[in-house]
């Protein structure tokens, strides 16, 4: 329980805000590669505000204000130009800089082009996804998580979800209701709808743990007829602070991304990278996305597989769920220890330091730790991930489960 | 700090329960969350210009206050406990 005060601060993401000034240190992904391959400019809305993102002809990428400084116009519309975005309405141009580069309409002896500037960020590309940093320069280094920089086999699906990206973090933070949610819940749709539900779910916790870490919150818990030696006490997997949970067993490995568009509406993608061993894999021209369903046709929520039923429980909490009315118990510590750590990270910022997960030198790849035999279930647990959860509804599923099958017959230590 | 047993440690459940909200334990967590840190005497909640954190759980009948102090770091469980237990059997 918190008062009502303490939920606003956590929540909201405004420019000015506490919460919003520490989100604002962080990358996000705010389009596919794909999109800007197919068409070179698009909208998109972070924290709160609406950007025009874009890629020149000559592969660089550019973030900026989508409304034009001059009338206002959206430059989402824009044209691009070899050096940034020209507007569709009168022409300004700016650089990937925010500098004014061109004024058509206006007399070439006025120094009215050194007097507008854009507000833009800095853009980048990886792993098949366009990332933004909209905050305070000198931005920070991209961090290169695993998921995202491994060889293997992509695949990402996404929803827009209607509510707040905080109640969906405390998710990542509470091992308990994976066996009540994706356990006796799913057992008890599947029996309605006459599917089975995957098993490996539904082991009882008999404890659970949390530590901090660099990179944010490592969750660990023991399962009935496991111990403190199997791989989800041993190793857990982490909440990557702010925004992101790092998932995945018997080599599917995935990072599941949080974007905050704002308070009311967040992005949930999840990037996967198949990565069993002793096979070859396909070349990936551009990485398949796909839009995974959120309700059904009659507007109730798909509660079908693992994903739908954790944003039915995040999206029917409320826009913003009322933390006032909620009655936490001790198997809730971690989602206080999380809050305990988005305001230790808000106070760092407002003392001018850099919060956790920003980093400032380059490395080639951040390796997190992540369970590889995942409720002690082996490597079957693959197929399970495939079929009863959002890869389910991947344009490339069957060639998935291809490639586990064929790797485990082709090497037999998986892990 | 409020005494432990006047007004009870454990607010009466309930409330408006036609809405599903729990006016008096909002009521109850504004009164009896610590509002002071123990380590430096900063506020502790945004009411009174603090800048900590204080989110309240329950477990029996103790209500735990799990504090952050955003002026000097300090960080713990602030417990209301009606009865003080030593050991207790595996449950």
């Amino acid at each position: 329980m918190l008062t009502a005060e303490q939920n606003d601060e956590l929540t909201d993401f405004d420019p000015g805000t506490p919460m919003g000034e520490l989100l604002r240190r962080y990358w996000y992904p705010l389009a596919f590669t794909r999109e800007l391959e197919e068409f070179p400019v698009k909208h998109a809305r972070l924290l709160g505000e609406d950007f025009a993102v874009y890629k020149t002809a000559s592969g660089r990428y550019g973030i900026m204000q989508e409304a034009c400084p001059h009338r206002r116009a959206s430059m989402s519309y824009g044209v691009v130009e070899p050096d940034g975005l020209r507007c569709p309405y009168h022409g300004w141009l700016f650089g990937l800089d925010g500098t004014c580069l061109d004024m058509p309409a206006e007399r070439d002896d006025t120094n009215f082009k050194a007097r507008v500037t854009a507000r833009v960020g800095v853009a980048q590309e990886m792993g098949g996804l366009v990332w933004a940093y909209i905050g305070p320069l000198p931005a920070p280094v991209l961090p290169r998580f695993d998921v995202f920089v491994m060889d293997g086999v992509r695949d990402i699906g996404w929803a827009d979800l209607p509510c707040n990206l905080v109640q969906i973090m405390e998710n990542a933070v509470d091992p308990h209701h994976v066996e009540w949610l994706h356990g006796r819940y799913f057992d008890f749709i599947g029996r309605s709808q006459g599917f089975t539900a995957p098993a490996s779910f539904q082991k009882a916790h008999q404890k659970v743990g949390f530590d901090l870490f660099e990179w944010g919150i490592i969750k660990r818990r023991v399962l009935a007829g496991a111990t403190e030696e199997d791989d989800d006490w041993k190793v857990g997997h982490p909440l990557v602070f702010p925004y992101n949970m790092r998932v995945g067993g018997a080599n599917v490995e995935q990072m599941q991304i949080r974007v905050p568009i704002d308070r009311h509406t967040t992005r949930f993608m999840l990037y996967t990278t198949h990565a069993p061993k002793g096979v070859p894999y396909p070349e990936q021209p551009q990485v398949p996305d796909y839009e995974i369903p959120v309700f059904d046709d009659k507007g109730r929520h798909r509660v079908d597989y693992v994903e739908g039923q954790d944003i039915m429980a995040w999206v029917t909490q409320g826009k913003v769920t009322d933390r006032t009315a909620e009655h936490l118990g001790r198997s809730d510590v971690g989602v206080s220890m999380l809050r305990k750590m988005f305001k230790s990270e808000m106070a760092k910022v407002a003392r001018g330091e850099d919060p956790l997960g920003v980093i400032r030198e380059p490395r080639d790849r951040i390796d997190l730790p992540c369970e590889k035999n995942k409720f002690h279930a082996g490597p079957s647990f693959a197929l399970d991930f495939i079929e009863m959860a959002s890869m389910r509804f991947s344009p490339q599923k069957d060639a998935l489960k291809k490639l586990h099958i064929e790797a485990w017959e082709a090497t037999e230590n998986q892990f | 700090m409020t005494a432990l047993h006047d007004p009870p440690v454990s607010p009466p459940v309930g409330g408006d329960t036609g809405r599903g909200w729990y006016p008096q334990d909002v009521q109850a967590h504004r009164r009896d969350a610590p509002r002071f840190c123990p380590g430096c005497a900063a506020p502790l909640s945004l009411a009174d210009g603090g800048r900590g954190i204080t989110t309240e759980y329950w477990t029996g009948a103790d209500r735990v206050f799990v504090c952050f102090c955003g002026d000097c770091g300090w960080s713990g469980d602030i417990v209301l406990a009606a009865r003080v237990i030593g050991h207790e059997p595996e449950h």
